[in-house]
């Protein structure tokens, strides 16, 4: 596959995007630089007033494979990534059954490598069958390029259990994604606990539930030597925590997701369940504080926490219905919307934060728009626009507060080395 | 939009159901029912008059809105009154009284109305204006005036205490 | 007022407000009648759809639809096991099927009778949802005070007992702020919720909430069976604290302070027995208002016709 990516505004994790041309040949940037010409036989595609960026990367989706693939599963998972630009993820283990032992990274593993375009990671639990009580198969999962381990769904809810497997699991180079929250303080796990859930007359989880685990994974980890990236925060103090123990040398990292950024409790409005996630939308004041621990690099990385589900479980009551929304095919362009075209940070931040650092995270090299290296490239329209209805989507499940809206930007080519993955 | 009875007019009418309903009271105990609204009004002048002929007979009020036989096909419905029945039903000699008589169907609802107050010994229908085009089987005992109206017409009955002055207008539609 | 559903204060403007006040009255001098009957409703179909035991609450709105000349159907729905989502959303279909005109329901959910609103033609009233709303207990709350206070404005109402939990704290102080009379809202430190109501001044001391001045005293109903974790040490506690003992009903008797409880009354526990004789207890007119209160919502909704498309809000 060759391509000559012309006039666009080139993405970097450092400074402003700069003019210039790309030129792939068979799938590795062959050039870059200003007025190339392209060789016979090679397209010509136009990016001017476009961002040529590299490729992002999703570190927290949920595929539902295997047992809930009526929610989604790997094909549909990959695909909606790279309708979203991203070209590589890491799933998350709550599956049914649940990905903690060789043979199940293993299958799934396996699938991606026959279903899926782009590469696709796991994480794998902490705890047996996520039960929080004995531990998983570790060295297997580990035997198998796994990395990240994680209880995702749930925090591990005994600190005795926890400190175990980061001493076990640390000497293998292994880190832990944590979930937090202090299970007895969260209710039934609907809605930040304020205005809002007075008002819908439903017990709410505080954010003080998220910010105490947090702060006792911390110094697990910080006790044991151990890496921990703390999933999703959703709260100010969440991120002062995090600013704090970094301040202190800790191994800490964490991530943000788009929709704390975006929302907050109120968008709840009359119970609409596309709000509801957990841990859940809280305040404006939230909101600021994780913008500014994002743009101050507080926040490692952005992660969506793609959590998808059917229409008629999302349908049910506000406390029944699952948590949870969909993210891989509307990050990138809220983020735009949202922050981008307001002048609240611009591309390096993104180009860091979603494609570079999770990439990081795993152990992988990020991937650049540099000569001689493999192409793996987005190209996003500013002035363009999606609408991201039910046909847009390619997801299983379209339960996101996008749904049927029209947000400013669009994702018009995503390459990987020799294919063209997308091209709108 | 014509002016078809002027407050003399009405005056008129007022007295001619008065006179009528008098020979009746006169030979025994009546009680004028006025329904809402403005047949209450009419009810009123009845009874001023009854008073001032130092009759005596009972007096009360109906609001028949909730006996109303379309009011599911109504896209908002009618905004009760409070009816005043403190007489004894039972027994009783009724005269309904209301401004004006068309299709019949605001007096069903009304006989509904009193039947559920109690078992009255007779109901008489005392009626303003007579528009004619009945659609069930009723017809007024007392009339104070009769006018020739076309089905689709709308009259529009003014009375002094409830809007100010006396008088009715007919709007022809084409 | 033309609107299909009653699901809470919030959603009604004043004018709504006022004009459901105001035809509670007619509706109650029925009941001095022989016949307490209007033929309004003849041949709507109104189903009760109880998923939280309430005989109180049930019977009332069953009165008030017979005497509309509603036909009146309970739905025998479970009580006992936690009816989930998709449950619910089967029997809807089903009302939906069968042509129901109005639907009462109750449900430990907050929210649920908004989406089963959603989701079907007929008339949904919320007989209370969850910790939510009670909307028609409200009403007949207002419409009882009003009866004491012809000029609510100004006037000031304190609420006592567990708000945390209550619907009905949510939907009556929402109301009667509406209706321009200052609420306070009177409890245990860790049952009156600190983020949440606006304009409520919020009390953890009885006698100071005392001289705050209020013209009526509404004592929520206290459970301890409730309780996962504890709020409260116990009832006798409770009782001592927050509830109306002997020593403060002689204050309250003293001032004239109306009395009003949404029911059933647990005595001893938010209230002394002597409460219950209190000429100025307004407990046993608020059931037969509830009832007239009832019928003036029933008489207001407007079902869709089926010609109507479902309203998907």
């Amino acid at each position: 596959m060759s391509l000559l990516i012309k006039g666009g505004e080139i993405a970097r994790e450092e400074g402003a995007p700069v003019r210039g041309d790309v030129l792939v040949e068979n799938g590795v940037i062959k050039a870059v630089g200003q007025n190339l010409e392209a060789p016979e036989g090679v397209r010509e595609v136009d990016a001017d007033g476009k961002i040529v960026a590299p490729a992002m990367f999703d570190a927290h989706v949920h595929f539902r494979e295997p047992g809930q693939e009526h929610k989604e599963d790997i094909a549909h998972g990959t695909e909606a990534a790279i309708n979203g630009g991203v070209t590589g993820v890491v799933m998350m283990p709550n599956t049914s059954p649940v990905i903690d032992s060789a043979a199940v990274v293993g299958a799934v593993l396996d699938k991606a490598r026959q279903v899926s375009r782009i590469p696709v990671y796991t994480s794998g639990c902490i705890t047996k069958g996520r039960t929080g009580e004995g531990l998983a198969g570790i060295d297997g999962m580990r035997n198998l390029g796994v990395v990240m381990l994680t209880d995702d769904g749930d925090p591990v809810a005994n600190p005795a259990v926890l400190k175990n497997a980061m001493e076990y699991a640390t000497s293998f180079g292994m880190f832990f994604a944590s979930h937090c929250e202090v299970p007895e303080l969260s209710g039934p796990r609907a809605l930040n606990e304020g205005k809002v859930s007075y008002q819908l007359g439903i017990k709410g989880s505080p954010a003080c539930s998220e910010e105490i685990c947090m702060d006792r994974d911390i110094r697990l980890a910080h006790a044991t030597g151990a890496h921990v990236h703390i999933q999703h925060v959703s709260s100010a103090i969440g991120m002062k925590t995090v600013r704090w123990w970094k301040e202190r040398g800790a191994k800490v990292t964490a991530e943000v997701a788009p929709h704390h950024l975006i929302f907050n409790e109120e968008d709840i409005g009359e119970y609409d369940t596309h709000y509801k996630m957990n841990p859940p939308l809280r305040t404006l004041e939230d909101n600021a504080a994780l913008l500014e621990g994002l743009k101050e690099g507080v926040f490692d990385l952005i992660a969506t926490d793609h959590a998808p589900h059917g229409e008629f479980e999302k349908g049910q009551d506000f406390v029944s219905a699952p948590n949870g929304i969909t993210g891989l095919e509307t990050a990138l362009v809220s983020l735009h919307d949202r922050f981008i075209a307001a002048g609240e940070f611009g591309w390096d931040l993104i180009v860091k934060r979603y494609s570079a650092e999770p990439r990081r995270l795993m152990g992988l090299d990020p991937v650049t728009v540099e000569e001689g290296k493999s192409a793996e490239l987005v190209v996003f329209d500013p002035a363009g626009e999606t609408t991201f209805s039910r046909d847009f989507m390619r997801s299983k499940s379209v339960n996101t507060p996008f749904l049927n809206q029209t947000l400013k930007g669009r994702v018009d080519l995503v390459v990987r080395g020799s294919e063209v993955l997308l091209e709108r | 939009m014509a002016v078809v009875l002027d407050e003399n007019a009405m005056g008129e009418a007022v007295a001619t159901l008065v006179e009528q309903i008098r020979a009746t009271a006169q030979r025994s105990r009546v009680a004028i029912v006025g329904i809402r609204s403005r047949g209450d009004e009419v009810a009123e002048r009845v009874c001023a008059a009854l008073e001032e002929a130092k009759i005596e007979h009972d007096y009360g009020m109906l609001d028949i809105s909730l006996y109303r036989d379309d009011l599911s096909h109504l896209a908002e419905n009618p905004k009760l009154q409070s009816s005043e029945i403190t007489f004894q039903m039972d027994g009783a000699e009724i005269v309904l009284v209301d401004d004006v008589l068309f299709t019949g169907r605001t007096i069903r609802a009304a006989l509904d109305a009193v039947t559920d107050y109690g078992r009255p010994a007779r109901i008489q229908l005392a009626v303003l204006i007579d528009r004619g085009h009945r659609e069930i089987p009723i017809q007024p005992d007392y009339t104070g005036v009769k006018l020739e109206t076309a089905r689709m017409d709308h009259v529009i009955v003014r009375l002094k205490k409830t809007d100010g002055e006396d008088a009715v207008e007919l709007v022809t539609t084409p | 007022m033309a609107r299909k559903d009653f699901l809470d204060i919030a959603s009604l403007s004043r004018e709504e407000v006022d004009l459901l006040l105001d035809q509670a009255t007619p509706f109650k001098e029925l009941f001095t009648r022989s016949v307490k009957k209007v033929p309004a409703l003849k041949g709507k179909s109104v189903l009760m759809l109880f998923y939280e035991p309430s005989t109180r609450t049930l019977s009332s709105f069953e009165v008030a639809a017979k005497r509309l000349s509603a036909d009146v159907i309970d739905l025998d729905v479970p009580h006992s096991s936690v009816a989930k989502g998709e449950t619910v959303k089967d029997t809807v279909d089903t009302l939906q099927a069968m042509r129901a005109d109005y639907i009462v329901v109750r449900h430990k959910m907050s929210g649920l009778p908004r989406a089963i609103a959603r989701q079907t033609r007929a008339s949904v009233i919320n007989a209370g949802d969850g910790a939510h709303a009670h909307p028609t207990q409200a009403l007949l709350d207002a419409f009882t005070l009003k009866e004491a206070f012809p000029d609510l404005s100004g006037r000031k109402i304190l609420i006592a007992g567990d708000i945390l939990h209550s619907r009905v704290a949510r939907s009556t102080s929402r109301l009667f702020l509406k209706l321009g009379v200052e609420v306070g809202f009177l409890g245990p430190g860790s049952l009156v919720p600190r983020t949440g109501p606006e304009g409520i001044t919020r009390f953890t001391d009885f006698d100071e909430a005392l001289r705050w001045g209020p013209d009526a005293v509404y004592l929520l109903r206290v459970q301890m069976e409730r309780q996962e974790v504890q709020y409260f040490p116990s009832v006798h506690e409770y009782h001592r604290v927050y509830g109306v003992t002997q020593e403060r009903f002689k204050r309250i008797r003293g001032e004239g302070i109306y009395i009003m409880h949404p029911g059933p009354v647990n005595r001893g526990v938010e209230l002394c027995h002597e409460v219950m004789d209190y000429e100025r207890s307004l407990i046993n007119q608020q059931v037969e208002n509830g009832i007239a209160a009832r019928m003036a919502v029933l008489y207001w909704l407007k079902p869709q016709t089926d010609s109507e498309e479902v309203n998907r809000e």
